[in-house]
């Protein structure tokens, strides 16, 4: 099975913008967790995770955001998902996840 | 560890062969012979020694230099050789633990294992397939003495034994309500108590649960974020879908969950299962889920069991025998 | 015959020194090529403990030459950290050795007779054997 996620991390002040590319599965689950949780734990910051280029999302990486919604909720920080695209933004729905976790939706510019 | 004293005289004949001929047979020889020193623990090491004493019986006056080298491959070798019998060390634990996750498996079966009821004018199939050795779906059939039936599906999310332990605390906490407390929303809400406070941060479960009174038809149900099943509504001849929103359990301690009800009629169908069927992959896409929906209608006319079977089948083959996620699909059929 | 000798372990190249006179000694008592060569490597892997881990130690050579045995004992003795868990160093696939089969379980392979003892804060003594075959 091959690596298949990208996680490159902006800084910019109080917030934290983690872009992500590829697949979220069992076996890219723990970078995705790598790079999230530290930022979960810091005190009031906002953490926004874009999923624009994710096109696939699996149990396991939903554990990693219930992760870190956990911790951002001790820490007094905010995480908030963006540009999440219809199939991962399903999973979402269906796990009732939506109503505790922020969730931008946008349509898939383009043709 | 041998001395290769007796082979000396076979390895040097080969040597001289290969030398001499440089054929392929000499070469398919050598393997046969590293092959039958791996079986007595012969090192790397020992070999580059036998290599080097057979180098100074044919070649006496070989530069000294050559013999230098040899000795210096040797050394060299010596941890290979450490890392080769550490690997095989680690295999053979590897081995044992396969060996005790079995034995964990057939007992999580056994323990966990639920019968079919036999409930008079309904008919009900159920299959439950792992993707692994340790399946972390799960369901449950329970029937109190008003024969009223109640059906839990459930998907540890997790792998492996902590996804098992998970699922035994759910099977015995639901066997610890009283009969008269079976409704599914406050099955729901007590049993994401007991997960939330025992489960680690990233784990979660999925769980649909369904009470049908077979005196009224009624069937009562709630979802913790379970994956949606089907209704079949025979009068209409239709498929809909069972919507029923609610938080996956484990995540949040103080949870409510919205309950549902539908009336049964003859012939209709209710149809229950976890995303190890509707997350499919067929080549390289996803598979919709009216595409699932077609392969349960094909095989819906049948009797609930054999039905649920070639459904599997079906997925089976779809995904070239290698399931991706553990599979559970349950039919229950109304016939009076 | 018991000849002891010692050697101290301060610098990375101690470790070279230790392995010749390990190598020597062997050769002397009639230990093979290959048998020179897994007690040179197995010094070499104790020493490298020391100079890693404990800054500061010894390796101890010891002939055994009597009417019975004939054979090498090495000693590695250090006051350094100690072990807190022997039982995982000894492990195979523990992190330090990184697959590369070293280690004390290396060692242990290497050798005839191995044993270890460490407290944490004291020090470590670790003492192996070798027969001549």
């Amino acid at each position: 099975m091959n690596i298949n996620l990208e996680v490159e991390v902006v800084e910019k002040e109080s917030t934290a913008i983690v872009l992500l590319a590829g697949e979220i599965d069992a076996y890219t689950a723990p970078k995705l967790k790598e790079a999230l949780l530290p930022f979960a734990e810091q005190k009031g910051i906002l953490i926004e995770v874009n999923l624009e280029k994710v096109n696939y999302l699996d149990s396991t990486g939903l554990g990693v955001f219930i992760s870190a919604l956990k911790a951002t909720k001790e820490s007094g920080s905010e995480l908030k998902l963006v540009h999440v695209q219809d199939r991962v933004k399903r999973l979402f729905e269906i796990t009732g996840l939506d109503s505790i976790i922020t969730i931008d939706t946008t349509v898939r510019g383009g043709k | 560890m041998k001395e290769l004293e007796l082979d000396l005289e076979n390895y040097r004949n080969l040597l001289n062969q290969y030398i001499t001929t440089q054929d392929e047979t000499s070469l398919y020889q050598a393997e046969q012979f590293s092959k039958l020193s791996m079986q007595h623990n012969i090192s790397p090491e020992e070999i580059i020694h036998v290599h080097i004493q057979a180098l100074r019986e044919l070649y006496p006056d070989l530069p000294k230099e050559v013999d230098n080298s040899m000795e210096f491959l040797l050394e060299a070798m010596i941890s290979y050789g450490l890392a080769y019998q550490e690997f095989q060390s680690l295999r053979e634990k590897q081995l044992e633990l396969k060996s005790e996750i079995s034995v964990a498996a057939s007992m999580q079966q056994t323990l966990l294992s639920t019968d079919k009821p036999e409930i008079e004018g309904l008919e009900i199939g159920a299959i439950s397939v792992p993707a692994n050795q340790m399946n972390g779906d799960y369901y449950h059939f329970v029937t109190d003495y008003q024969g009223t039936l109640g059906i839990a599906i459930a998907d540890v999310i997790g792998k492996g034994i902590p996804a098992a332990l998970a699922m035994s605390m759910i099977r015995y906490s639901m066997d610890s309500f009283p009969e008269n407390q079976r409704f599914p929303s406050e099955i729901l809400q007590n049993l994401n108590r007991v997960v939330e406070r025992n489960v680690d941060p990233s784990m979660f479960i999925t769980m649909f649960y369904g009470l049908y009174n077979p005196l009224t038809s009624s069937f009562k149900y709630s979802s913790a974020g379970h994956e949606p099943g089907f209704f079949y509504d025979a009068k209409k001849d239709e498929y809909r879908e069972i919507r029923a929103k609610g938080l996956v359990l484990g995540v949040m301690n103080d949870v409510t969950y919205e309950q549902f009800e539908i009336k049964i009629n003859e012939q209709d169908m209710v149809i229950l299962l976890t995303d190890g069927v509707t997350e499919c992959r067929v080549g390289d896409r996803f598979i919709e889920r009216d595409e699932v929906l077609d392969v349960i209608k094909q095989y819906a006319h049948l009797p609930a069991q054999e039905a649920v079977e070639l459904v599997f089948k079906h997925f089976e083959r779809l995904q070239d025998f290698h399931l991706r996620d553990d599979f559970t699909l349950i039919i229950i059929r109304k016939n009076v | 015959m018991n000849l002891r000798s010692s050697v101290k372990i301060q610098q990375e190249w101690d470790i070279v020194g230790a392995r010749q006179i390990g190598r020597d000694r062997a050769k002397a008592l009639g230990f093979g090529t290959v048998d020179q060569a897994r007690i040179a490597t197995a010094i070499s892997e104790l020493a490298r403990n020391i100079y890693l881990y404990a800054k500061n130690g010894k390796i101890v050579f010891e002939t055994i030459d009597d009417l019975q045995h004939k054979g090498i004992r090495i000693l590695a003795i250090d006051c350094g950290p100690g072990i807190d868990d022997i039982s995982q160093v000894m492990e195979d696939g523990y992190s330090t050795s990184g697959g590369l089969g070293a280690g004390l379980p290396g060692v242990k392979r290497l050798m005839d007779q191995f044993e270890i003892n460490s407290e944490p804060g004291k020090g470590t003594e670790i003492r192996t054997v070798k027969w001549v075959r």
